[in-house]
């Protein structure tokens, strides 16, 4: 008879679990020695430390785990993986609590980055490629912060660092095809 | 060996001074880097945050059309999205199955990513390159500023050594500038929080000037656009906040070797830099005055 082997993230709640299928990121693994939390480069501004994120996620804590600013706060610097001695990918775990949250609605009210990464999306989708000129002016638009750093287009424009057209990539097609096929997560 | 250069989108925008100066570079040592055809965006943080899936695809799209090339990349950002893409394709036959139907063919992704930090020291060498140098860098003092996604995480990256790589600074020694030891080589600058929330930035970067300035540096040197960008475009405002003064140019490093190669500073895109890098430059004999334009 064969031992049964039980993988942790069984024994945690469902939230530890679906992060793992969706990431690959084991949280139940973490033993809370907060070597992350120490070299995070934003632990010390955000509400919580990378530390008590994945103690919410063993907890099953979802609420509070997918309305936290620190998931949209993350530089994806992967300092932490890099020094967790359990190998807990944190990074790709917040990759997992981002895309939750921002599909179920509840991101933390002031975050910008699911707009600006809606936008970037949508212009890899359309040319191909990112044009800077066409994310700022778009992301400014939707975020209405039209005068925040209003010097630094006509600074760029001046170094030659905005090209006044943006790119057009062919293949758009097939492109379309790419994002659907993506969306319906690539199954048959 | 032969490459395929992937530029990436900042590359064609807020880094041109980085593309062309990579060119320049590769052109004084003989090194040919065409440019993949119709290459499309890596998808960056935005992807990465927003589906996995999509994540791993677009990177396998460009990679699966190389074919058996070695694929060059100068752009960080992308570097570590395309080495991402190959170590979960490569490493789950499930994942691969479900970017093969993304991406309309099978991608095993075993293709070779090398950054052009690898390209220059390991595949080219120092010696070599030695040998081309022309206008030494003479008493420049700089700190070699790698950020965080060329070095981490090691698993995927395997570039150099995660938390004290050492690949620019030998470079910047081949080219007779004296790269310091310092400890903010791989911390973080804020990197896309530039548009969505700059306060990030502001903080960030303000530790990894500070850090340059107290080890005695005349200027930094990096190798990716958003670091550049966030250090250079940002250190006014950072002087402002938080009452400092740095004055710091923020070069490529492939501006710096390619001046010590012999370019002019037009060939590396000099103009381009917003904290102005003349003044430094004059003084320590690498420039004349006839590099402003």
């Amino acid at each position: 008879m064969t031992a049964a082997i039980v993988e942790l993230e069984e024994v945690g709640g469902r939230l530890a679990l679906e992060v793992k299928e969706r990431s690959g990121a084991a949280p139940m693994s973490c033993y809370q020695c907060a070597k992350c939390s120490s070299g995070c480069p934003v632990a010390g501004r955000a509400d919580l430390k990378p530390h008590e994120l994945v103690r919410l996620v063993q907890m099953n804590q979802r609420k509070a785990a997918l309305r936290s600013r620190f998931i949209w706060e993350c530089t994806s610097c992967q300092t932490c993986v890099t020094r967790c001695p359990q190998k807990v990918d944190i990074p790709a775990m917040n990759d997992a609590l981002r895309a939750m949250s921002a599909s179920e609605g509840v991101a933390a009210s002031g975050t910008a980055v699911p707009v600006f990464n809606d936008i970037f999306l949508k212009s890899v989708r359309k040319r191909g490629r990112v044009y800077e000129m066409g994310l700022m002016a778009a992301f400014k638009l939707r975020t209405l912060r039209l005068f925040e750093d209003a010097t630094k287009a006509p600074m760029m424009l001046a170094k030659g660092k905005l090209p006044l057209s943006g790119p057009q990539v062919a293949g758009r097609s097939e492109r379309e095809r790419m994002f659907r096929e993506a969306a319906e997560g690539g199954g048959e | 060996m032969s490459y395929v250069f992937f530029p990436g989108c900042s590359l064609d925008g807020t880094a041109k001074d980085f593309h062309r100066s990579t060119l320049a570079v590769a052109s004084r040592l003989g090194l040919e880097l065409p440019e993949l055809k119709d290459w499309i965006c890596c998808g960056s943080t935005a992807a990465h945050s927003t589906d996995p899936l999509l994540a791993d695809a677009l990177p396998a799209h460009n990679l699966f059309a190389v074919g058996g090339q070695t694929v060059a990349v100068a752009c960080a950002a992308c570097y570590s999205r395309l080495k991402m893409a190959n170590h979960h394709i490569a490493g789950d036959a499930a994942v691969r199955a479900k970017v093969a139907r993304v991406v309309g063919g099978d991608y095993d992704g075993l293709t070779p990513v090398r950054h052009l930090l690898e390209i220059l020291c390991q595949d080219i060498g120092r010696a070599r390159i030695a040998k081309a140098v022309s206008r030494p860098l003479k008493g420049l003092k700089v700190a070699c500023y790698y950020g965080c996604l060329l070095s981490r995480p090691p698993e995927v990256t395997n570039f150099d050594d995660a938390e004290n790589p050492t690949l620019m600074d030998q470079l910047m020694a081949t080219a007779g500038a004296t790269p310091v030891d310092w400890p903010h080589k791989t911390e973080c600058c804020g990197a896309s929080f530039s548009i969505t929330d700059a306060s990030i930035v502001l903080k960030l970067s303000d530790q990894i000037l500070g850090m340059a300035q107290a080890a005695g540096v005349d200027c930094i040197a990096t190798a990716c656009p958003l670091c550049q960008l966030n250090l250079d475009m940002r250190q006014k405002d950072i002087e402002k906040r938080y009452e400092r003064k740095y004055n710091l140019p923020v070069f490529y490093f492939t501006q710096l070797l390619g001046l010590a190669l012999g370019c002019t500073p037009q060939e590396v895109s000099l103009e381009s830099l917003v904290v102005e890098p003349y003044d430094l430059l004059e003084s320590k004999g690498i420039c004349g005055a006839e590099a402003r334009r």
